[in-house]
């Protein structure tokens, strides 16, 4: 396996693992009516959705920067 | 929950199934199936759960039990009940003169485009005083209590403005310059030192 697909692989892997984070958090926010929930959400839970959006976005610029001699050979 | 509240941790699960699907095998996005997939589970939806989540905490925390449920807040809430028509949070919450389930966010929001929200990240500064530092008792509002608080319902309005106690000083009103509620006009507010020898109204009877 390639060094660069391996990268964007452990990226995917990682923006995966913190969209999953956030949105349970965000279930558990909703779940719980309190003031101190409203804090879980927005210092915790949107904070690791954005992380992960962002991983998933700089995957993105891996892919389009992905050097010519890693194409496939015919 | 509300419906509301459903379909939005319906499409959070559904966004958690499709990000675990590239956290379990990220390889299926080498094609396009995959890739577009990829965009759903890691963008699309994750971005509109945080926007759904984000408003239905905000209009949540508009409501008077989310605020009462601050211990801190408690006997504020009791002052409502308070069977006093001098008390003007009390008259104001017992006649409907606000919307009961949103008496607390009608009084003490900043009517602003970005108001609920400004309040919500001021209301963060209240959550540190009850957990970590302590809370000031009574607890007074920073900068004092802005008169555009009760002007946005009352300005405009027949009984008000017919008053001439009130037309008198109406450009000291609207200007802030002399408070509603500390000018010895309508000074009896929560008064929550004073909530052990003061009738309670029950609603109903």
């Amino acid at each position: 396996m390639k060094l660069h697909e391996m990268g964007i692989r452990r990226l995917l892997r990682i923006s995966s693992a913190l969209v999953i984070l956030g949105l349970l958090v965000e279930i558990a926010s909703l779940l719980w009516f309190h003031p101190l929930a409203f804090v879980l959400f927005v210092f915790v839970g949107a904070s690791l959705i954005c992380l992960g959006i962002l991983v998933y976005l700089v995957s993105l610029v891996f892919i389009a920067e992905r050097p010519s001699g890693s194409e496939k050979s015919p | 929950m509300t419906g509301l509240t459903g379909i939005l941790v319906a499409q959070i699960v559904a966004a958690i199934v499709l990000a675990s699907i590239f956290l379990i095998r990220p390889s299926i996005t080498a094609g396009p199936t995959g890739k577009i997939l990829a965009f759903l589970g890691l963008f699309v939806l994750p971005a509109l759960c945080l926007v759904g989540g984000m408003d239905t905490q905000v209009q949540r925390s508009e409501q008077t039990r989310f605020c009462t449920s601050c211990h801190a807040m408690v006997p504020y809430g009791q002052s409502l009940y308070v069977d006093d028509a001098s008390y003007i949070p009390a008259a104001h919450f017992q006649n409907h003169r606000v919307p009961a389930d949103m008496a607390c966010y009608a009084c003490h929001a900043d009517y602003t485009i970005y108001g609920p929200l400004k309040d919500k990240l001021r209301g963060v500064t209240r959550i540190y005083m009850q957990y970590v530092s302590k809370p000031p008792n009574p607890i007074r509002i920073p900068g004092g209590y802005n008169n555009n608080q009760c002007l946005h319902c009352h300005l405009g309005a027949r009984g008000f403005e017919d008053n001439p106690i009130h037309s008198a000083v109406m450009d000291s009103l609207t200007s802030n310059q002399m408070s509603c509620i500390s000018s010895g006009c309508h000074d009896t507010i929560h008064n929550v030192t004073g909530l052990s020898h003061v009738k309670f109204w029950r609603a109903g009877q």
